[in-house]
């Protein structure tokens, strides 16, 4: 692994918006009191150019709004589930219904903050901003796509959200690949029969779980659904062409999440194949012992992926 | 500067068009927008609020939020009048080929943001007093805010963030009617003592008679006087429904349409005050 891979996602996006907010004055990275590595040399270097907004997502989200209506390209950025809901009616209000070019950063999306509770877990924060009108979604899933992530969101300001995981990422892409954002969904492992959509810290349990269904003679095609919203019907329906079963696996509620968003993309384009929707337990949970654990309680660990994938490939179409 | 006479005329003006929109479209706030006409009527007339109404988006206007959404339309007869939008469209508020709806938003000229969801304005105004002060212009913002507005937490987030920021630029008139839609404030959840707290928040803050154009004079020259550092709350007494006798304090006319005979009552009453 190079260095590049080992850095936090989080740092991995603000390095390089630093980087260009040292060259655009316009830039404006606005934070609720989440700090990061790569924040300091910010803080340090661009005073005029990053503002603290308090512990007060309902502020900083109104603030962003008009940064924006000045001209301004501006990021928000603290934990997803603050990010998101605390302040969702100034984000559909102020932001989205403005049309403002306003980059919501959510960090430690799904269970990532293991251990903490579900105050600080994000399980819905797809479904409710995918409901509002003319936003992005971008979940990167190694640093490859997180850079360029980045980069793109401020080379192409827009309302959009991205979601970013709290734990080191291992590589998916090769470091010219640009494929994620062209296409939004990217085949990064073709396979047979059967597929698997998901994307950023999941794409390691679906690895995990193809390993486990390969002594079985199952051999499933990786899908990265980096871009949530808006979804290319072409691409899809390019993509899923080879497969006859489809799986969406995500850690988040089932309603309205990732895979929500694929079957009802399938059906807009006419795409008819079995789909079985794999996320997590339609609960909250309270529990300690890391995320692997709480992925094992939510019924989303490699094991059952491929237990669910098996039985879901032995059912009659 | 335009005479305080001038002035007044204008606001009997004013309220005589806000009442007639409602009365022609069925729809609209009159009680609000009048509660606080004489503030719009100092801001836009007074010589206080730099416009540009060939450029509404001229990036050195001072900007005007008029947060309280629901009396949007107490700006649109100004609007047409200053000629941000065609003659005849105040006939036309709220009908499908009109450009003024019911609750303001910046499809409209001279209009900076949506609002009518309450609690914005105040954050949206701070957004932009943050770029005049980083980009070095000298406009300010001016926003007004419902008292029922100070209900919502955003409102205060924000107000400690703007004093916080030492934002001179920016300054709030609370329109203080004492009303909201089912009840009186006090009776419903007690908001006083309200000045108090926005100079807890740090803010340097004046309470003044809504509805006397001298009063609100003195407090915008002081305002840009200079001498104040940080952002301004002008605490406004107001009469919810003032100009119409029956409407007056009365919660319950939020958004009541009048009969026929209340609509002969209010028109006589309103062409008196001008005098």
């Amino acid at each position: 692994m190079s260095d590049i891979q080992k850095i936090l996602p989080r740092d991995a996006f603000i390095d390089e918006i630093y980087a260009a907010a040292k060259a655009n004055p316009n830039i404006y990275f606005i934070t609720a009191d989440l700090g990061a590595k790569a924040l300091d040399r910010f803080r340090r270097d661009l005073p005029g150019q990053i503002i603290h907004g308090g512990i007060s997502e309902q502020n900083v989200m109104d603030l962003a709004a008009g940064l924006a209506q000045n001209g301004k390209i501006v990021y928000t950025y603290a934990m997803a589930p603050f990010m998101t809901l605390r302040c969702y009616e100034q984000i559909k209000v102020a932001v989205a219904s403005m049309f403002l070019p306003v980059t919501i950063i959510g960090n430690g999306v799904g269970y990532s903050y293991n251990d903490a509770g579900p105050t600080h877990y994000a399980t819905e924060d797809i479904s409710c901003m995918r409901a509002l009108g003319g936003i992005e979604i971008l979940t990167p899933g190694d640093t490859v796509s997180t850079v360029a992530t980045a980069k793109h969101s401020h080379t192409h300001p827009a309302f959009r959200y991205v979601r970013l995981d709290r734990a080191f990422l291992p590589p998916v892409y090769d470091e010219n690949d640009r494929r994620f954002l062209t296409d939004g969904l990217v085949e990064i492992e073709p396979g047979e029969k059967v597929c698997i959509l998901t994307n950023g810290y999941m794409l390691q349990t679906a690895r995990e779980a193809k390993t486990q269904l390969a002594a079985s003679g199952l051999k499933p095609g990786l899908i990265d659904v980096f871009r949530l919203r808006p979804i290319d019907a072409k691409v899809l329906a390019r993509v899923l062409a080879r497969y006859e079963r489809i799986v969406t696996l995500e850690e988040h509620f089932l309603s309205g999440g990732l895979g929500g968003a694929i079957v009802e993309a399938m059906a807009d384009a006419g795409i008819l194949k079995l789909v079985k929707r794999i996320g997590v337990a339609d609960t909250y949970l309270f529990d300690n012992g890391g995320r692997q654990y709480m992925h094992r309680k939510a019924g989303i660990d490699a094991p059952a992926v491929a237990q669910e994938i098996t039985r879901f490939c032995q059912t009659r179409a | 500067m335009t005479s305080i006479n001038e002035l007044k005329k204008r606001a009997s003006w004013l309220r005589r068009e806000a009442f007639e929109m409602i009365v022609r479209s069925k729809k609209g706030h009159f009680p609000s927008s009048s509660s606080c006409t004489e503030i719009v009527v100092a801001l836009y007339y007074g010589g206080f609020l730099r416009y540009d109404a060939k450029n509404p988006k001229n990036p050195d206007r001072d900007r005007l939020f008029i947060s309280k959404g629901h009396a949007g339309m107490v700006l649109y007869p100004i609007l047409e009048d200053l000629g941000f939008v065609p003659k005849g469209e105040v006939l036309k508020f709220t009908k499908a080929d009109g450009i003024f709806r019911f609750y303001p938003d910046p499809t409209i000229p001279g209009i900076e943001a949506i609002t009518g969801s309450l609690g914005h304005g105040i954050g949206l105004a701070t957004g932009h007093c943050l770029v005049g002060k980083r980009d070095k212009r000298s406009f300010r913002s001016y926003v007004i805010i419902s008292d029922g507005e100070c209900y919502e937490g955003s409102t205060w987030e924000t107000a400690m963030f703007a004093a916080h920021a030492g934002l001179d630029n920016l300054v709030v008139f609370v329109d203080r009617n004492g009303c909201c839609i089912m009840d009186h404030t006090e009776n419903c959840v007690r908001l006083e003592p309200l000045a108090e707290k926005w100079k807890a928040f740090g803010w340097h803050t004046l309470s003044i008679d809504a509805h006397s154009l001298p009063e609100i004079i003195a407090a915008l020259e002081l305002a840009n006087s200079g001498k104040i550092k940080g952002p301004i709350a002008i605490v406004a007494k107001s009469i919810k429904g003032k100009g119409v006798s029956y409407m007056e304090n009365q919660p319950s006319w939020h958004n009541k349409m009048p009969n026929d005979e209340e609509i002969s009552k209010a028109r006589q009453e309103l062409a008196v005050e001008a005098v």
